[in-house]
């Protein structure tokens, strides 16, 4: 029993089939929710700097006309443009038409606008929290999977010991000992899942509320040209 | 075409960290049951320890006789390099005849050094003898009571209480036995003061017939031991 090798390795491949099944699934989990949180802080981090760029050009006493051009063109380059500048792009291109058709009613053209930039910012705001969903319900669930593994190794555990006559504890913590590195792989899995969750939730929100004061904004500035005219 | 590089460094990233924590978890973990294997080797080394003290002291004094001659040679060198201006033959006989002698000091007390360590790691022996003697006494000791456990939880299961039994009572047994483990005789070595007692103590270790445990031990630790062994007995855990 001494010689018995407790390494890590050699109780992870001496733990029924079950318990390495509930391993594996863990261990996947928590690769995919590192892949969904390096990705999402990135993504994050970039949208918002952009959003802060792109306000400050905004805020500089540009032609509106020559960024709506500058922005189309980008996003022709590209393919897509994200963030803030879909807002805009939306909300502009809208007022435009609207405004260039004759006897357009000013309210007519504030509401369109509106919608238009309405439904840019729910669209971006759905990219914003792609994956999230995946991140908080790996937090929630991956403990829960780790005790499963751990309850039916130690249950298979203590079934060996009830077979054998004289019980020692050498005898049930090898396999107390293999069943508990699921539960401790279902908390490494949890834990960043859980931060990463929270923090990130936090990120969208504040972003979300940035782009909707922009949005205000930008819709006042429209307002004011529509009803000056 | 960023989103997708985006989600590409994202798993190499992720893969990064897993691979990371994996070995680290790998690495560390085998010194840790290396550490614990270890320390029933390290209560037994304490007593091994008296022998490397001496050893170096030992040691020391025949290293460092070679290295005085050495001097005095490379100064009698010289010296007669001087003479042998003026008479060569004469210091190069004196030289040798120096040197023979310093070889033969040499000789001499390195056989003195060789014979003092040979007793001193005989001396060494004897004492590790008397040590591992000692340490076999402890442990016969040790066996012997866990035997002498098992004989007296056998005799308070089969003894029945008398209603004169009181818990401050004692009675000292003899128990004579066979190799096998059988009682073949019952005396009583020092009574309790009550008769009842210590027949009914008696007829517990008769009752117990056979101590089947005792066929697994030593020959020589039954002879010494268990051929007659004295058994105190009191019913301490009863509530009277």
């Amino acid at each position: 029993m001494n010689d018995e090798n407790l390494s890590i390795l050699a109780l992870i491949t001496n733990a029924s089939v079950l318990v390495q099944l509930v391993m594996g699934t863990l261990f996947l989990m928590s690769v995919l929710s590192w892949i969904m949180i390096v990705q999402r802080a990135v993504f994050l981090n970039t949208a918002q700097r952009s959003f802060r760029e792109f306000e400050d050009i905004f805020w500089s006493g540009v032609d509106l006309n020559n960024l709506y051009d500058e922005i189309t063109e980008q996003a022709q380059e590209d393919g897509a443009v994200d963030g803030i500048e879909n807002v805009f792009r939306a909300g502009f291109r809208e007022f435009n038409r609207l405004a260039q058709t004759d006897k357009a009613d000013p309210d007519a053209v504030m509401e369109g606008t509106d919608r238009a930039m309405r439904v840019a910012l729910s669209r971006e705001e759905e990219k914003l929290s792609t994956n999230l969903p995946f991140l908080a319900s790996v937090a929630s669930v991956s403990p829960y999977i780790g005790l499963f593994g751990t309850v039916w190794g130690i249950m298979n555990s203590f079934r060996g010991l009830a077979m054998v006559q004289q019980a020692t504890l050498a005898t049930v913590a090898p396999g107390i000992s293999e069943a508990l590195i699921a539960t401790a792989m279902g908390l490494f899995a949890a834990i960043p899942a859980v931060i990463a969750y929270n923090r990130y939730a936090a990120q969208v929100e504040v972003i979300n509320g940035n782009y909707e004061t922009f949005s205000d904004e930008f819709s006042s500035i429209l307002h004011r040209q529509v009803h000056s005219r | 075409m960023g989103n997708f590089l985006s989600y590409a460094m994202a798993v190499l990233v992720s893969i990064a960290v897993h691979v990371l924590v994996v070995g680290a978890l790998l690495i560390n973990w085998q010194p840790e049951t290396e550490h614990v294997m270890m320390q029933p080797q390290f209560i037994e080394a304490t007593l091994v320890e008296l022998a490397p003290k001496k050893k170096p002291q030992e040691k020391k004094p025949a290293a460092k006789t070679p290295a005085k001659p050495k001097v005095d040679l490379a100064k009698k060198k010289r010296e007669a390099d001087k003479r042998r201006a003026a008479q060569k033959k004469k210091a190069a006989a004196l030289k040798k005849k120096q040197e023979q002698a310093l070889k033969a000091k040499e000789l001499e007390e390195k056989r003195a050094a060789e014979a003092e360590r040979r007793h001193i790691e005989t001396e060494f022996a004897e004492t590790l003898a008397e040590e591992q003697a000692q340490i076999n006494a402890q442990e016969d000791d040790r066996i012997a009571n866990s035997y002498r456990q098992l004989i007296q939880q056998r005799l308070s299961e089969n003894w029945s209480r008398p209603p004169s039994a009181r818990r401050d009572m004692e009675t000292v047994i003899q128990i004579r036995l066979v190799p096998t483990g059988r009682v073949v005789g019952v005396t009583v070595l020092k009574s309790s003061g009550d008769i009842a007692f210590d027949r009914s103590v008696e007829q517990a270790a008769f009752k117990a017939e056979q101590f089947l445990e005792l066929k697994q031990m030593a020959p020589d630790m039954f002879e010494r031991r268990f051929r007659r062994v004295d058994v105190a007995f009191s019913p301490q855990d009863l509530r009277l």
